[in-house]
Order: structure tokens, then C-alpha cells, then sequence
């Protein structure tokens, strides 16, 4: 939807003579804010990730986002009854395991990071699962071998439920430069990942997901046309999460800037947030786990 | 000054003094070789220099002694008329004036009194001549009002090739646009870059900056009033054009000599012919696109008797938007546009009451159609009025001028709505809202001369606004922000009702016959808003009414001039300061996405404050002569302050403008030669800019918008352009002329969007600022006939 406004524009724009040049924009330099991405699963331990911001027009080496982390830090997750300080394992990271507590379908968890004299707080909950009723793979019209994921869902009759979808090809690389490896190394959440029961509470109907790809991905079949496609003879493994409110709008949000960048006309929105006294999210999951052998 | 003074003072004014024996000369005053009223003549008497001027129907009456007088007419870039007569009994004189100069009328700046922006109470308020407009530089060759009250004082262009205009830090939706006393929703063709109003079809425009009459409301800002041409009642007569954007014809004629003509006056584009072979090749991204937008004018008029007059009036413009996709089955379908329709009947009672009686429909909608394969979504929005108006003008004196009269409007608004369907299964994106209003207003005005220094005008409006159902209150969960309950109202059952008085007072006080000082104040209410998503002024943006959720905004300005006129009213000049405070200003909540209106109310997404701009303009015109045009120069600021944006702190809107200049020059070479050139010069647009980024463990780098809204200003925007107008050789039966012009001389790169973009190399990411620039040097020609 959004897109197609903004290819009229450029359609029009294109049409209207109009010239695009590389300018200087003199931000004021900001100070440094504290970035959390903090997760507790069903059956599973809380992991946070500390990071810090980084100015506007700096240079990113995405290689080296684990030297951004920030170390040393006390991050206690709490669950009302029990408290567990987490661990942070790696000496020079800032990222943080928890051992005493494992995530249970409806019930809250609350954050808290010290760090840097600053404390930081967050309270999530992770909501009851939602299974998906069959999972599929079909051909996208006449590409012959190259399909998109389906599924079958039947949202139940409560509004507000959020998920998001994730996704990993666990076979290998037949072919090409990465042969012999597992052609997803992690779950992938793709452009749209996240979504709410708004417009479908209650129903139950078929749905559709491309692949996703990471951010400047320089894959093979990231760049071909195997991009946003799964293959013939993939096995996927579907991650269906049922999330709440606040990761569904810091997703949303993430999603919709990924998107907008490098569109004129894209109006970024602020990213959401759950933090209190930062950025970023401390969110609960409760999955379900389904596999796709796509044939 | 407090309301109850201003009260007072309003009472001041109304007395009417006893009159000994007074007779009443009447009646219209009209083009010769046209028959369109002439609007703004000056008529009054040799022996005392009593007189009035005809108001917008070209209709004056004037209250006299009995006596023996010469009455007389005038009208700059006409010859006068002087009628003797004996003043015993009431007397109905029409009049028809004849052209001075017809070969240079074009000439002529503005068709008014020389040394009326000295001696009424007007302040603020420009009229521009459609001929005048004309022979100046137009963009791509298109003739556009709306660009041309740009060039005023005042009034800032919202952006590059924009037709939506600011006036005195008022939104854009603060302007009250009339065509034949019809509102015009959404006055742009193509995203802003041309007005609907075709100047062709267009006979006078008047714009009024603040300090309305009370004859006005409605709106915060401004009000530009414009109307239609009446249509030749002496002989057929036509005119036309082709330029590079769009042809234009227009025909008019007599239905029945001196008692009735009709106009009609079509525009289309032809751009869309350039999309297809063999300009754009099949397999482009662009191919599939298709855009033209067109207009239609027509008017009737017809004389039923001496005091009586009916005119039809109409407007029906679309922009249509097509694209389908080359490579696949995506397609979209995008049409939108205006629809006026005015009724007026102007009846004269006895021989100084005036009344015009209109009923005018207006509608602008919105649709966004598009699909792929199975799936196809719909979004839709608008606005329809149903508008009875009734005015009265009386002239008990020539000291008195009392307005009076009262209008009411049926508002349904249509606010964003959306249907989509998948195959047969039919998404549930929400019920789709209307919402239904009662506009009313009554109104009192009367101008008072007092004595040769002092003349008072003051006006009381009493407005009314009511929300009425059916309309569904969706009352959110404050932490899902889904709907939890609704509140269901009935037909016709209240929503939601409010009521104003408005006190409208504007004194002016002459130091001698060439200069003035004048003083105003006036409070103002809306109740209708616009709510504005994006950067750039879309046809997306939606109409709604004051409600529940949403106050109407109300303002009060304050306004300061100095008026005066040099060589022999060759040269007219002002100085003006306002301080303007405005409430309940409208702004989508921070976050807010358009999605989020499903099941629930657009209103429920706004959040309030409050504004206040302050500035002073300063403008001086040559009037005469073969070398004539303006310079205006408007220092200004505006300021915006809401609890729940920007942290609560004070910030500047994005159309605060420092600096804004503009210079208009015209000169005739020889009667067929007529150079034209305009510089403007405002001050960067604000912009809020992300002042940081941080990194996901997935890679995804996200920007963080944490600082100060509008925290970034783009660079000055200035650009000179020029124009030839050539006539033909001069014919019996036709005229024909040329006019070249070039938009953007010294090829200035103005910014219209900067944005950001990630370079990518190496496993290094860096942002990268990119500024788009929209118009380059454009040089166009435009032929025009008329016959």
C-alpha cells in the first residue's frame, strides 16, 4: 500500500525532471543512549544484548557489532518470585545468559540494567502460543523450482493477538561457494515478520511468507533470483511466535525503517520502544516449531 | 483588548443618525464590451465626493440628499461616465463603462480606486488581476493563481512547484477557498504542482490575510475568494490555448443579449500521451503509468428583471492516476478531484437593500484502487457540503455600508476508509465511517465612516457547529490501543455541539489623503480540520469535524498598518505588524501509522496545542507606467507548543520562514513586447532528522529520532524566473499572442527532499545524506488566442 504511493510519486517525479545529489547534513553530534535486545522464551533462559548507539554519519562495521556491546553491566531478569542475574559469559561482550529462570506461557518478566550509573527498565509478557493449524511450500506461479512458505491459521476469537514469523533452512549448500553448509545459520525474520489479529481476529484462512534476508546480505541466493524465494528440495523449519504488544510495535517499527530506507518519500516512524530510560526491546516469545520439506 | 470593549465598540458604530429628505441613486455597473459586472467601481458624486463602490455583483446604491448632482463613474483602465441628474425621487442608473486603452489593458496592475488601500479599513487584503497574472512568468506555461498569492507578503509557498500556501503561520487548511462562494477542498492538480483554478474561466480574486469581515468565517488564516467570469452577454467570443502541460479552451456568449450569457471553460493535459510509445520504452518501470488531470467552468447568468438576477455556476476537475505494472498483474487506479455547483439568485428590495441568496454542493474526494492477482484493496475519502447561504448588503447612508445574513452547511465527511478482498474472503479493515455535521453562522458587519479621519468597521459572527449521528465512538484499550467499546449514536442524534461569538473590528484613521494607519482585531473558529500525515501536501490528506475528541481551533490576530501612497498614488506602500495566537491546532499523535485507524476513529489518533506567529510585511508597488510591479518582504516566526510532542518544549513548525521575499516586475517595450520577471527568496523548510543510529544483532541498523522536532533546516530556497509575451499583429476579428517564459534562470538545485540512504561496501556501512531537487532551468511557450 505504501509502496504504491510511493511509486506513483517517483513515477510522477521521474517524469518531472528532478536531479538527486550527495549532500553534507550537519547533525548536531547527540549523546550516546544504551540499545537492549533482550528476549525470554517459553521452557528457555533469558539472553540480553547491551549496545550503544553510534553518531549518524559514522562509519558501521558490521562485523564488528559484537565491539559496540557494552560489558560489565548488572542485568537482572525477575519473575515476581525468583531472581536471576544474568551472566555475561564472553569477557569482552556485553552479552548477558540467564540460569535460574525459564520462560512460561503467561506470565510477566520484569528487566533491570545498571549500567554506566544509569538503570534501565522493562517488563514483558509472553503470551500463550498459537499453533499453526499445517504448514506448506508452493510454486510462485510459473517459477518452476522457487515457492513461497504457506500456512494455516486459525486465530482465536480474542482480539489483540500478536505473532511473528521466523524462519531457517536447516540443509545444506549443494552448490556455489558456501557447499556444505547449512544454508541458514539462524532464524530469519523477513520484511512483514511481525503482524497482529486486527484485521483477521477469529478467522481461519491460508497466508504467505517470502524468505527473508538479512540486511545487506551478499549470498548467492540472496541476490539472484533465489531471493525472497524457497527452493525445491529445502527443509524449512517455521518459528511461529505468538509475542506481545510492545515487540509486535518495536518490530513493526524496525520494519517499516528497513523498508523506507533509501526512499525519498519513506516518512520513517521512531522506533518503538519498551525500555524505559533507552532503546531497544525486552520481549517474551512463545513459539511453536513446524517443518516444510519443499517439494 | 477584551471582548466586552470590543462589544462596546461594536455597538458604537451601529446608530444610524436621523436623515432629513434622502433619496437613493442605485444600480449596476458593467464592461461595455463584455457585459461582466464590474466589481470594486467607483461611484459617487462631483459636488459633495460622496460615494461607494459596487460590491461583487457590480451593484452600488447610494443614500443621498435630494439635490442636483453629477454622478460619477470610475474605474482604473476605464473611461469615466459622468451622469447629471436631479435628485427628487429614488433613482435606478446603470451603467456600462468603456475600456480606455483596450490594446494595453493588460497594463493595468489592479482595477481599483488609486487611493483605496489608503482610505478603507482593509487590511491584509490583496485583489489580483487575472490579466495582470498573465503576462508574468508561469510554470511550464500554466497560468496558476494560487502561485501568484504566493508572491504577496505573507503568504509563503508550502514548497517547491506547491500550490498550498501559508498565511501568517496558519496551516494550509486555514485557508478558505471560495469559487462562486463554493469551498474548495483541495485546490491542487498533481500532488500541488498546479491549481485547479484555470484562469481562463477566472474574472476576479481577492485574498484577505486575517482581520476577516464578518461576512467570513470558518477559518483561521485567510480567505481567497474567487470568482468566476460571467460570460460575454454582447457577442459570442472565445479563447484557448495550448502549452506544454495542457490546452485550454473557453467559449462565451449572450443567451439573450444584455439579459443573459452562459461561459464554459474546459483545461486538459496531454502528459499522459508522452508515457507511451515511443517516448517511454514498453519494459520501463515507468511505462505503465498514466496521469492527466482536466477541468471544466461553466456559468449562466441571466437578468429576470431590474432587480433581479440569477447565475449558475459550476466546477468539476479530476486527477486520474492509472498504473499497470509491465512485468506483472499489479495495478493501481487513482482518481480524485473537486466538484462545485453554486445556485444564486441577487434580488434588490426597495433601492439599497441588496440580497444574494445562494445554495451551492461541493464535494472533493479521494480513491486509491489497486490489486494484484487475486487480491485487491480499496481506500477512500472526502468530504460533500449541502451550503445555504443568504447575504444582505444595505446601504441606509453613504457613511453606512451593513452587511448581514447567515449561512448553513450540511458537512459528511468520509475519513480514510479501506476495503480489501483475498479471492472471496473479504478482510475486515474496519466498517466504513462517515461523519455528518451542522455548520451554522449568523452575522452582523457595518463600516461607518465617522468623519474625513476616522472610519470604524465592525462585525459580530455567531457561529454554531454540531457533530451529529450516526457515528460509531470506538473507545480504545489504552495499552493494545485496540477498540474495546463503542458508543453508537443515531441519525440526527447529538455528538457533540459547539458555539462561538466572533467579534471582527478594524478602525482606520487618515493622517491626510496620502497616508493612513489602520488597526484590526478579529477572532476566528474552525471546526473542520485537516489531518496531514505526510512531508508534502498529498490528496490523501483527510477532512474532519470538530467532535467529541477533537475542539474547534479558534484564533485571534492583532494587526498594525501603515498606508501610504507617493506620486500621485503611482507608487503604494505599506507596513504591516500582526501578532496572531492560535488554539487547539491538530497534529497526528507521534508514531502514528495509518493502519492504526481500523476499527476505530482517525480523531482518536490527534493530540493538541497550541500556536502563536508574529511577524511584519512590507510591500511597496508602482501602479503606473510602462515599468511597474512589487516588491514584498515578510520577516516572520511561528511557533508551536504541544503537550504530548517534542517533549512538551516550545518548536518551530516546518513552514516557520524567517525571510521571505519576493520581487514581481513587469515592462512593456512597445504595445506587442511585455517583459515580465519574479525573484523569490524564502527561508529553508524545518525537518526533524534522526540524530543517531544503533545496530541490531541481525544487522539491521535502525535510526533513533530521539531529539528536537524539526531540528534540521533545509537551504534557502530562491529562484528567478522570466517571461516574453508577444501579441500578434493586431486583427478585427481575433487576437493572438505568445508568451515565452523560463522558470528557474541561474538553474538553482532548491532542496525538496533530503533523505537517507546506506552505502553498503566492504563489510562499512555509511549514511549517506541525498538531496532531491525537483525543477531544473524549464523553459516553456504557451500560445494563446482569443476571438
Amino acid at each position: 500500500m505504501k509502496r504504491s504511493k510511493y511509486l506513483i510519486l517517483s513515477g510522477l517525479i521521474a517524469l518531472l525532471f528532478s536531479c538527486e545529489k550527495n549532500v553534507s547534513v550537519d547533525i548536531p553530534t547527540a549523546s550516546e543512549e544504551v540499545v537492549v535486545e533482550g528476549r525470554i522464551e517459553t521452557d528457555t533462559f533469558p539472553i540480553v544484548v547491551l549496545s550503544k548507539t553510534l553518531p549518524f554519519f559514522g562509519e558501521i562495521n558490521r562485523n564488528e557489532f559484537l565491539n559496540q556491546t557494552i560489558p560489565g553491566a548488572t542485568v537482572i531478569v525477575s519473575d515476581g518470585t525468583l531472581t536471576d542475574t544474568l551472566l555475561q559469559i564472553l569477557p569482552d561482550y556485553g552479552v548477558y545468559f540467564g540460569t535460574q529462570i525459564r520462560g512460561q506461557a503467561g506470565k510477566s518478566y520484569t528487566l533491570s540494567v545498571q549500567v554506566n550509573g544509569k538503570t534501565l527498565r522493562s517488563v514483558t509478557t509472553i503470551p500463550y502460543p498459537v499453533k499453526l493449524d499445517s504448514v506448506w511450500w508452493k510454486v510462485n506461479g510459473n517459477k518452476d523450482s522457487l515457492g513461497f512458505a504457506w500456512a494455516h491459521l486459525t486465530d482465536p476469537d480474542t482480539i489483540g493477538n500478536c505473532y511473528q514469523w521466523l524462519a531457517q533452512r536447516i540443509n545444506k549448500y549443494t552448490y556455489g561457494k558456501d557447499i556444505g553448509r547449512q544454508k541458514d545459520s539462524v532464524f530469519v525474520a523477513g520484511l512483514g515478520s511481525a503482524f497482529e489479529d486486527k484485521f483477521f481476529n477469529g478467522k481461519s484462512f491460508d497466508f504467505s511468507f517470502a524468505r527473508g534476508t538479512f540486511s545487506f546480505s551478499d549470498k548467492e541466493d540472496d541476490t539472484n533470483d533465489e531471493q525472497f524465494y524457497f527452493k525445491r528440495g529445502d527443509t524449512v523449519v517455521v518459528k511461529y511466535c505468538s509475542i506481545d504488544r510492545a515487540s509486535f510495535e518495536f518490530w513493526r517499527t524496525e520494519d517499516s525503517q528497513v523498508q523506507s530506507n533509501g526512499n525519498p518519500f519513506g516518512s520513517p516512524a521512531p522506533i518503538s520502544t519498551n525500555i524505559n530510560g533507552g532503546l531497544g526491546i525486552w520481549a517474551g516469545y512463545a513459539p511453536q516449531y513446524d517443518t516444510i520439506f519443499c517439494k | 483588548m477584551n471582548k466586552i470593549s470590543l462589544y462596546v465598540l461594536f455597538l458604537l458604530a451601529l446608530p444610524l443618525s436621523g436623515f432629513s429628505q434622502q433619496f437613493t441613486i442605485s444600480g449596476f455597473v458593467k464592461e461595455e464590451s463584455t457585459g461582466e459586472s464590474l466589481v470594486g467601481a467607483n461611484v459617487y458624486l462631483k459636488e459633495n465626493l460622496k460615494g461607494t463602490t459596487s460590491n461583487s455583483y457590480g451593484f452600488y446604491s447610494l443614500t443621498v440628499p435630494a439635490g442636483t448632482y453629477t454622478l460619477i463613474f470610475s474605474f482604473l483602465g476605464f473611461q469615466n461616465q459622468e451622469i447629471p441628474l436631479v435628485l427628487d425621487k429614488d433613482i435606478r442608473q446603470n451603467t456600462a463603462l468603456k475600456n480606455s486603452f483596450i490594446e494595453t489593458k493588460e497594463v493595468t496592475i489592479t482595477a481599483e480606486k488609486e487611493d483605496r488601500n489608503i482610505q478603507s479599513t482593509e487590511m491584509g487584503r490583496q485583489k489580483l488581476d487575472i490579466e495582470k497574472i498573465k503576462t508574468l512568468p508561469a510554470f511550464m506555461g500554466e497560468v496558476d493563481i494560487l502561485k501568484s498569492i504566493q508572491l504577496l507578503p505573507g503568504v509563503s509557498s508550502a514548497g517547491e512547484g506547491n500550490s498550498g500556501f501559508y498565511v501568517r503561520g496558519g496551516g494550509p487548511d486555514q485557508n478558505l477557498i471560495l469559487l462562486d462562494e463554493a469551498n474548495v477542498y483541495n485546490a491542487s492538480h498533481l500532488f500541488g504542482f498546479f491549481s485547479v483554478f484555470n484562469s481562463d474561466a477566472i474574472q476576479n480574486v481577492t485574498l484577505t490575510k486575517g482581520n476577516m469581515p464578518a461576512n467570513y468565517g470558518g477559518r483561521l488564516a485567510s480567505v481567497l475568494d474567487i470568482q468566476m467570469k460571467e460570460g460575454n452577454n454582447q457577442r459570442f467570443s472565445g479563447e484557448g490555448g495550448i502549452g506544454f502541460v495542457s490546452s485550454r479552451l473557453t467559449l462565451e456568449g449572450p443567451i439573450k443579449k444584455d439579459t443573459g450569457s452562459f461561459i464554459i471553460s474546459a483545461r486538459r493535459t496531454f502528459i499522459d500521451l508522452f508515457f507511451g510509445k515511443p517516448f517511454v520504452s514498453e519494459s520501463s518501470d515507468i511505462s505503465g503509468n498514466k496521469y492527466f488531470f482536466y477541468d471544466l467552468n461553466a456559468k449562466v447568468n441571466y437578468r429576470l428583471s431590474d432587480k433581479d438576477r440569477l447565475f449558475l455556476s459550476g466546477y468539476f476537475g479530476r486527477d486520474v492516476f492509472n498504473f499497470k505494472s509491465p512485468n506483472s498483474d499489479f495495478y493501481i487506479r487513482v482518481p480524485w478531484g473537486n466538484a462545485t455547483a453554486t445556485a444564486r439568485w441577487n434580488h434588490l428590495f426597495g433601492n439599497n437593500l441588496f440580497l444574494n441568496s445562494s445554495l451551492i454542493y461541493t464535494n472533493y474526494k479521494f480513491e486509491f484502487e489497486g490489486g494484484q492477482n487475486d487480491f485487491s484493496f480499496k481506500l477512500f475519502s472526502g468530504i460533500t457540503d449541502y451550503n445555504l447561504k443568504e447575504d444582505f448588503t444595505w446601504n441606509p447612508h453613504p457613511k453606512h455600508t451593513v452587511k448581514f445574513g447567515g449561512q448553513y452547511i450540511f458537512h459528511v465527511f468520509v475519513p480514510s476508509n479501506a476495503t480489501a478482498k483475498s479471492g472471496e474472503v473479504s478482510f475486515d479493515i474496519g466498517k466504513i465511517l462517515r461523519q455528518y455535521a451542522h455548520d451554522a453562522a449568523i452575522y452582523l458587519n457595518d463600516e461607518y465612516e465617522i468623519n474625513d479621519r476616522w472610519l470604524v468597521n465592525a462585525g459580530l459572527r455567531h457561529t454554531y457547529f454540531q457533530q451529529v449521528g450516526p457515528f460509531d465512538r470506538y473507545i480504545l484499550d489504552p495499552i493494545s490501543g485496540n477498540a474495546t467499546d463503542t458508543i453508537k449514536y443515531k441519525t440526527g442524534e447529538n455528538v457533540k455541539r459547539y458555539s462561538h461569538l466572533e467579534p471582527r473590528f478594524a478602525i482606520r484613521y487618515s493622517i491626510n489623503h496620502l497616508s493612513s494607519l489602520k488597526a484590526s482585531v478579529s477572532q476566528n473558529n474552525q471546526y473542520i480540520h485537516l489531518a496531514s500525515l505526510s512531508s508534502i501536501s498529498l490528496p490523501t490528506d483527510t477532512w474532519i469535524p470538530s467532535s467529541d475528541k477533537v475542539k474547534p481551533q479558534s484564533g485571534t490576530q492583532y494587526a498594525l498598518g501603515y498606508f501610504r501612497n507617493f506620486g500621485l498614488n503611482t507608487y503604494e506602500s505599506s507596513v504591516e505588524v500582526y501578532y496572531k495566537t492560535m488554539q487547539n491546532q491538530i497534529e497526528y499523535e507521534e508514531g502514528f501509522l495509518p493502519e492504526n485507524t481500523v476499527n476505530s476513529n482517525l480523531d482518536n489518533y490527534f493530540v493538541a496545542g497550541k500556536g502563536w506567529s508574529y511577524g511584519s510585511e512590507f510591500f511597496i508597488k508602482k501602479n503606473k507606467g510602462k515599468f511597474n510591479g512589487w516588491i514584498g518582504y515578510t520577516i516572520a516566526w511561528t511557533k508551536r507548543r504541544f503537550p504530548d510532542l517534542n517533549n512538551g518544549k516550545t518548536f518551530f513548525p516546518k513552514y516557520d520562514r524567517r525571510h521571505d521575499v519576493s520581487i514581481v516586475l513587469s515592462y512593456e517595450i512597445s504595445k506587442r513586447w511585455m517583459l515580465g520577471a519574479t525573484w523569490v527568496y524564502a527561508t529553508g523548510n524545518l525537518n526533524t532528522f534522526p540524530e543517531r543510529v544503533f545496530v541490531l544483532s541481525n544487522g539491521d541498523i535502525l535510526q533513533d529520532y530521539g531529539g528536537q522536532r524539526n531540528n534540521y533546516r533545509l537551504s534557502a530556497y530562491h529562484r528567478m524566473d522570466v517571461s516574453a509575451t508577444l501579441k500578434g499583429k493586431p486583427h478585427k476579428n481575433y487576437e493572438n499572442s505568445w508568451n515565452f517564459s523560463i522558470f528557474n534562470v541561474y538553474n538553482r538545485y532548491n532542496p525538496y527532499i533530503i533523505y537517507f540512504d546506506t552505502d553498503y561496501s566492504n563489510d562499512k556501512i555509511t549514511i549517506q545524506a541525498k538531496q532531491i531537487s525537483l525543477f531544473p532551468i524549464i523553459p516553456s511557450v504557451t500560445y494563446n488566442f482569443k476571438f
